[in-house]
């Protein structure tokens, strides 16, 4: 039967989405799953997912148009159905109310239904007590609704006589944590008392047993960018074998530099973008480090997913060289984090990469980063350094193969050219590499050639 | 201080009360050359005269308007029903009649009359003179139902209800007419709505009014050899039912057994029970447990007959089940 597919609610804060692209066409069949279209928000971009196998009969928002969550984008259903009733009854009526609502209260359904189950499995066991079993269960057994692989009782609270409720909220128990020994496990007055005894005479509350009434944790649906940012750095922790190299360099020239060149500059070019340029440099004389890593189960998103879907499909890892040195730095804001790309750092100036970064940052921190200005990185700096953290490791951002983690500058007593003893400033540079592309040794190399540049800008000119 | 029967009791207060008020009188089947059917009116009639003690024809309905528009004209009239099953034929003056006219007349007529005799399940006398129908005089609003079932309450219920200006019906047994019981030589006279505390225990609270108070004592003495304390409350009263003593025993023991003989459907018993539920539900720990008659017309059979009313085992067992404890 053909029916209506929505605008969902990627994140509780979403209203509205723009399709960003159709990735399946009218008329051809997908499955569960599948990515149909991509949606942006304010601020990401997500795939749509198909919730059932179906076809796609009909795209009633096309691409670059916006809807509000609950509004129709497209009719699904089987080829060649009939769907002109179904278009005029509820295609153009707007929803959105009802449907943003909706998460919630379908989502305690089935839950509900679970409880029910369990308590069914739970009363199928003959009860010693003799006390005859509620009508309900019966019913719910007959109904043969309970499956042999019945989920846990959820964590609801026990059956428990008003008496223990008054008795466990005065001694500040967590009836839940309490067994019950009355009829169908009813936690009855004497539980409670056994249960205060032998936290009395254990000499303390046992675990989960707090003493001031407990406060339930809240939880969050997390937002569309923290989704985003979860599923892709799973992807890449999980499949990408990371390693990790470290070096300790004097960053006293780097330092210098950026004041030499900051002199007379009304706003202070940043340390960011002089690292982001050297490490340009770096990644210029080595290429094998700029490499995209595509293969069966690699991460991609937005643009990428036709490249990945790609190499998924194939079954074949792919080693994609990149030939633009494109760098993206990872800016922590509020809402979670965010990675604006720079293009072609190798033909930028310092200041220019500089004043890009704030434009990309500006855009960011208002929402309006769009799913190029932080796609399509090769590398990816990250620097913790501000935070005073001295050596980090971190998470290559996917599909590129390496990132570099850099902490804070400190003074610290090195050993000298002479093997004399002075006080330095030093910083800490972590190479994260997958090692699925870039073996140690290349990784080294590498990170040797930064160090030397950073610690001798002048290198990065010859 | 005297022990006397319950029978004698309530002779007593009857005389009492004719020698104090004139306008007090008895009417009824068999009340005067027969002393009485149980023998309660025994020696009225030769002290007081056919004027204050009237032998009727068997015509319930007759006889007890009779009483109502006596009690209307100023008259306290005190009608003695053979058994309350016969009374079922004077349910329209009771209901109708008796109980609305205050209400009714705006407050210009009063009804000072009580209505009394045996009710509920003796011994051997089958489905139609073997019911308890306390619960189709409490329903009533405008109605006082008392239940004594000691003859110091019976003594001093009867007189409350003859001094009341209201209707009131008294409910008594056939079986509870001997037995025996101290009695004050002094006058006195037992408030209309106050339960009498039997005895007093913190394990469980048993609730109880008129004949089936003995098996409850009983299940009481055979409970504390088990080290459960009972509070066992007879309420005496049904309507006004004495809430705060139910109330505050159920606080303190956080368990209720309520044993009843009547019926189980629209009973006295549950009446009780959803009080208890209403008012102490935050104190219970196990669910209010009725202990009633069985929902059946009474069999001839003995063995059936006591199978179907409360017994000591049924009180038992479920204090048991209010205990949570198998070892009772």
């Amino acid at each position: 039967m053909a029916e209506i597919l929505r605008m969902t609610a990627l994140s509780p804060t979403m209203n509205e989405g723009r399709i960003a692209k159709w990735t399946v066409e009218e008329g051809t069949e997908f499955s569960s799953g599948d990515v149909l279209c991509e949606v942006e928000t304010d601020k990401a971009s997500m795939d749509y997912e198909a919730p059932k196998s179906s076809s796609l009969l009909k795209i009633i928002l096309p691409a670059g148009e916006t809807a509000k969550v609950g509004d129709p984008i497209a009719v699904i259903g089987r080829k060649g159905e009939d769907y002109a009733a179904l278009l005029k009854e509820g295609g153009s009526a707007a929803v959105s109310e009802e449907k943003a609502g909706e998460a919630e209260p379908s989502s305690m359904a089935p839950q509900k239904e679970k409880t029910v189950q369990a308590k069914a499995t739970q009363e199928s066991q003959p009860a010693a007590s003799g006390v005859p079993k509620p009508a309900q269960a019966a019913d719910a057994r007959n109904a043969g609704s309970v499956p042999l692989h019945a989920p846990l009782a959820p964590a609801r609270l026990p059956s428990s006589s008003p008496l223990a409720r008054k008795l466990a909220l005065e001694k500040g128990i967590d009836i839940r944590l309490v067994r019950g020994s009355g009829p169908n496990g009813r936690v009855v007055e004497r539980d409670i008392l056994e249960f205060a005894e032998g936290v009395e005479s254990s000499g303390g509350i046992p675990m989960g047993a707090p003493k001031a009434p407990r406060q339930e944790p809240t939880t969050v649906q997390p937002n569309m960018k923290r989704l985003v940012i979860s599923r892709r750095l799973s992807e890449s922790f999980f499949t990408a074998p990371h390693y990790y190299l470290k070096k300790r360099i004097r960053a006293e020239a780097l330092l210098e530099l950026r004041a030499t060149a900051n002199v007379g500059r009304p706003a202070k070019l940043s340390f960011n973008a002089f690292l982001m340029k050297i490490v340009a440099e770096a990644l210029v004389r080595h290429p094998e480090i700029n490499v995209y890593w595509r293969g069966p189960g690699a991460a991609g998103a937005g643009r990428e997913v036709a490249a990945a879907l790609a190499a998924v499909t194939s079954a074949q890892p792919v080693l994609e060289q990149r030939h633009s040195i494109d760098i993206a730095l990872a800016v922590a804001l509020p809402d979670g984090l965010i990675t604006p790309v720079v293009c072609d750092c190798n033909l930028k100036s310092a200041s220019e990469i500089d004043a890009e970064l704030a434009q990309l940052i500006e855009k960011a921190r208002v929402g309006r980063l769009a799913p190029e200005d932080y796609e399509g990185a090769g590398f990816t700096v990250t620097n913790l350094g501000s935070f005073g953290v001295d050596e980090f490791t971190a998470i290559i951002n996917p599909p590129a193969s390496a990132i570099l983690a850099v902490g804070s500058i400190v003074k610290e007593p090195i050993v000298g050219d002479n093997d004399e003893i002075r006080v330095a400033q030093t910083l800490s540079l972590t190479l994260g590499c997958d090692h699925r592309s870039i073996d140690g040794a290349v990784g080294a190399a590498f990170l040797a050639d930064l160090a030397r540049m950073l610690e001798n800008p002048a290198m990065a000119l010859v | 201080m005297a022990e006397i029967t319950y029978r004698e009791a309530l002779n007593r207060a009857l005389d009492e009360e004719m020698a104090r008020d004139e306008r007090v009188f008895l009417i009824g089947e068999e009340v005067g050359e027969y002393d009485g059917a149980y023998k309660v009116s025994r020696g009225l009639l030769a002290k007081y005269g056919p004027r204050r003690v009237k032998d009727t024809p068997i015509s319930e309905l007759g006889f007890t308007g009779l009483g109502v528009g006596a009690a209307i004209a100023g008259l306290r009239p005190v009608v003695e029903w053979m058994t309350h099953n016969f009374a079922l034929l004077a349910l329209d003056q009771v209901v109708n009649n008796a109980a609305k006219l205050r209400q009714m007349s705006g407050g210009q007529l009063s009804v000072p009359i009580v209505f009394r005799g045996p009710n509920g399940p003796a011994e051997f006398l089958a489905a139609q003179h073997s019911q308890a129908l306390g619960g189709y005089w409490m329903h009533v609003p405008g109605l006082k139902v008392v239940a004594p079932a000691t003859p110091a309450d019976a003594y001093g219920l009867l007189k409350s209800a003859i001094r009341d200006d209201n209707p009131v019906v008294m409910l008594e047994a056939e079986l509870m007419y001997a037995w025996k019981g101290e009695v004050s030589d002094q006058e006195y006279t037992v408030p209309i709505g106050k339960a009498r505390v039997a005895r007093e225990g913190e394990d469980v609270t048993l609730i109880t009014y008129s004949k089936p108070i003995r098996v409850v004592e009983e299940a009481a003495d055979r409970l504390a050899e088990k080290g459960v304390r009972a509070d066992v409350i007879d309420l005496r009263s049904l309507r006004p039912l004495d809430e705060e003593t139910v109330v505050s025993s159920v606080w303190k023991t956080s368990r209720c057994v309520v044993v009843d003989e009547a019926w189980p459907m629209a009973s006295p018993g549950v009446t009780v029970a959803n009080l208890v539920n209403s008012r102490c539900f935050d104190a219970l720990d196990a669910p209010v447990e009725l202990v009633s008659g069985e929902d059946v017309p009474m069999p001839y059979n003995h063995r059936l007959e006591l199978a179907a009313q409360p017994s000591v085992e049924k009180v038992i067992a479920a204090v048991a089940r209010v205990l949570y404890r198998e070892d009772l």
